[in-house]
């Protein structure tokens, strides 16, 4: 009795695996892509993929930016990882370092796309040094820049805050916590914010992690500098630490600066559209409440800092293949992609966010689809801007790359978020910008020495 | 010993296999985790490749950081400014709406409602009270009432953060010990109170001889509780306030972020363990005289 039982589970548990193995491929998509209707358009899209190939299930997961690497590390242990990942483009170096990425089948996607459609310096972001291959695909990217208040900055007779004195001068001009009023939002929480902004100080000032040997030489004169200017450039922001978040006080009139992405080109046009209908016509209660409508058109951006040098700083987001045993999981992952990188679904997901997500194939930015953005977003900022922002990705500058050359050891130190802790420990726990800077160095260390 | 009938070992079998069930899922849960948890924090863990044997380095490491010694204190801060305040407000709460007035039964269940909110709901109403811009807090504290004319981000600041999260813990957690308390002074019985006047005590000598006796292990009880629950506490802290670093959120920055280190994360959890199995037991020896 109990043994025809067992005979029969196992016949029927076999059955089952072969339908599975048969029928359908199910595969993870982790994004970090986490706002609601992002992670709806994905769904959308995915639906689509998996309508015309049934034999593969997608799932798509949201991770915070910040918890990629922790979710990565938990799932590598746990041997739960995705297959794929789409994050930024040093995370995806980083992952590719720690063996968790397989880069021939990303080599081959990117022949499959081809080659020559991709921006040149949005692939070189992405090679092995060691082995020519490539550690993930760029998908799309953003540059960062001050945004500021071009009308206060005429009425006051200022200069664009594009060098170290400009960008000081104002802050101190318009910073008047008495009234509420702040200078400049920079990152200072330990986030990832706070080391994207930071890094374009440290770079307009010539600071590097590595140089052009591959030396580690971050604990420099010239991060020692950017650092103190940025501690002291955090007494003209909102009280406390802060991140990118606080962009609202901006959006409220509170702020006259604020470093960000072109994301907010995005945001903004959509305050717009908000504050359309949030008037004290429609809400009695809001007749306090001061939203700017020209908003968009005061605010301006500089996208370049000067000070040693020119700094524009900027993320380029990739897809990655996770390294997997099962081949038939890895050709699903790469079907899931030549579809994302066709050119219905590619501008699909690009129009999640305007000039937030700009394309790294060259057709596609010249595409007349792309530009007709269903929500009109790039027709009021002109296609100039548009098409300058996408070049600014080619020129962008990280301290993974040095003139052309990547360093993936950058990627991993960016992983651990040791730029961000230094910056916190010398704005907020009082610990003096050399040895925090000496600090960070030997944390590096630790990290190319594993 | 006395030799075993057949009868007595076959029951005693018997008895074993009826718990060998709850010991494998206690072993599995509860003792392998823990046991695997001692394991890793003598191991510099790799998580990629084999994880490579380090003896004691881990708990050297630890004991010579400062940042483990400032957790530690913060640490110390939060239990006692939570454990007190839970207590003492509970009592006091649970004394008041012992006595009679009328709507007593509506205040008694609205009194709960902290308890029962949604953790991650309360945190977003208390951390936009705390913003500095928008925030009612500094609107209150610097322009109704002119305390200061600073306007402050208590909730972030690394120093402050913790009062906030002191005051928030007591706000939520300070009905289950007036629950508790109440429930006991309700069965406290009233021939002690008067035997009590007669012996010419007035309502402090009443409290202080008859009421406190009595709710000492009630009391007691609650104080290890909540004692063993904030020493663990993740969520509250951690969404609430993240630059404030209690025992186990220093463990979890150690384990996954920055330089992740999991080795020595795992040595923060077995000291944290150690220190709270030693409270306890003294606790229970000295305290409640179990």
């Amino acid at each position: 009795m109990r043994l025809k039982t067992l005979l029969c589970g196992a016949a029927a548990g076999v059955a089952l695996m072969a339908t599975s193995a048969a029928g359908a491929q199910s595969i993870e998509l982790w994004t970090t892509e986490t706002q609601s209707d992002r992670i709806a358009t994905i769904q959308l899209l995915v639906d689509t993929f998996m309508a015309l190939n049934p034999s593969v299930t997608v799932e798509v997961v949201a991770v915070d930016e910040n918890d990629v690497p922790t979710q990565i590390a938990a799932a590598a242990a746990a041997g739960t990882l995705p297959n794929l990942i789409n994050a930024g483009s040093e995370l995806m170096v980083a992952f590719g370092e720690e063996g968790i990425l397989d880069q021939a089948a990303a080599t081959e996607m990117v022949d499959r796309v081809g080659r020559d459609r991709f921006f040149a310096g949005a692939l070189n972001m992405h090679r092995n040094p060691e082995t020519g291959e490539f550690y993930a695909l760029p998908f799309h990217g953003w540059i960062q820049g001050i945004w500021y208040r071009g009308d206060w900055f005429d009425e006051a007779g200022l200069e664009p805050p594009n060098t170290w004195e400009n960008i000081r001068a104002a802050a101190e001009y318009f910073h008047d916590p008495a009234e509420n009023q702040y200078g400049i939002l920079i990152g200072n929480m330990a986030d990832s914010f706070a080391e994207q902004v930071f890094t374009q100080f440290a770079i307009s000032n010539g600071g590097r992690q590595f140089d052009a040997d591959g030396n580690l030489v971050f604990n420099s004169e010239e991060i020692r500098e950017a650092l103190e200017f940025y501690v002291d450039l955090a007494e003209y922001a909102p009280p406390g630490p802060q991140t990118w978040r606080a962009r609202d006080y901006y959006i409220q009139g509170r702020m006259a600066m604020f470093f960000y992405s072109t994301f907010i080109m995005d945001d903004l046009a959509l305050a717009e559209i908000a504050a359309s209908s949030l008037t004290a016509e429609n809400f009695a209660e809001l007749a306090g409440g001061s939203f700017d409508p020209e908003l968009v058109e005061h605010t301006r951006m500089v996208p370049i800092i000067s000070n040693a040098q020119d700094a524009g700083y900027g993320v380029v987001v990739s897809m990655g293949i996770v390294d997997s045993d099962d081949q038939a999981e890895t050709e699903a992952a790469q079907q899931l992609l030549s579809f994302l990188y066709e050119p219905d679904s590619y501008i699909t997901w690009l129009h999640m966010a305007p000039g937030g997500m700009n394309p790294v194939l060259r057709d596609i930015a010249a595409n007349d689809d792309y530009m007709a953005d269903p929500r009109g977003i790039f027709a009021r900022y002109g296609t100039d801007s548009i098409q300058e922002i996408i070049a600014g990705l080619e020129a962008i500058q990280t301290f993974s790359l040095v003139d052309g050359q990547l360093f993936p050891a950058s990627g991993e130190i960016f992983a651990r978020q040791i730029i961000p802790q230094m910056i916190f420990r010398a704005t907020w726990e009082d610990v003096p910008v050399d040895e925090a800077v000496a600090w960070a160095e030997a944390q590096m260390l630790g990290v190319i020495g594993e | 010993m006395k030799p075993q009938t057949v009868l007595e070992r076959a029951e005693n079998r018997f008895g074993w296999q009826l718990v060998a069930p709850s010991l494998g899922v206690i072993g599995l849960l509860i003792l392998y985790p823990i046991l695997y948890n001692v394991y890793l924090s003598f191991f510099d863990v790799q998580l990629v490749g084999d994880n490579v044997f380090v003896g004691l380095e881990n708990y050297q490491r630890l004991l010579t950081d400062s940042a483990f010694y400032d957790s530690l204190t913060t640490t110390a801060i939060y239990l006692l400014g939570t454990v007190a305040g839970t207590t003492l407000l509970g009592l006091g709460a649970a004394l008041l709406l012992n006595q009679d007035f009328p709507g007593r039964n509506v205040v008694r269940g609205l009194i709960l409602l902290p308890y029962f909110a949604p953790v991650i709901s309360v945190v977003f109403g208390w951390q936009f009270i705390f913003d500095p811009v928008n925030g009612v807090y500094n609107y209150m504290v610097v322009e109704v009432f002119n305390l200061t004319d600073e306007r402050m981000n208590v909730i972030r600041d690394p120093d402050l953060g913790v009062i906030v999260v002191i005051v928030f813990d007591i706000w939520k957690h300070f009905p289950i010990a007036y629950l508790l308390i109440l429930s006991k002074l309700q069965s406290i019985n009233t021939d002690l109170y008067e035997a009590a006047a007669i012996d010419g005590h007035g309502p402090w000598g009443r409290f202080w001889h008859v009421t406190l006796p009595e709710l000492y292990f009630v009391l007691g009880t609650i104080v290890i509780l909540r004692f063993i629950w904030n020493l663990n506490k993740f969520e509250e802290v951690f969404l609430l306030a993240p630059n404030v670093q209690t025992l186990p959120i220093f463990t979890y920055y150690t384990a996954f972020t920055g330089v992740i280190d999991q080795g020595l994360a795992a040595s923060v959890s077995v000291i944290q363990f150690v220190l709270l199995c030693g409270l306890i037991w003294f606790y229970v020896k000295k305290v409640l005289k179990w």
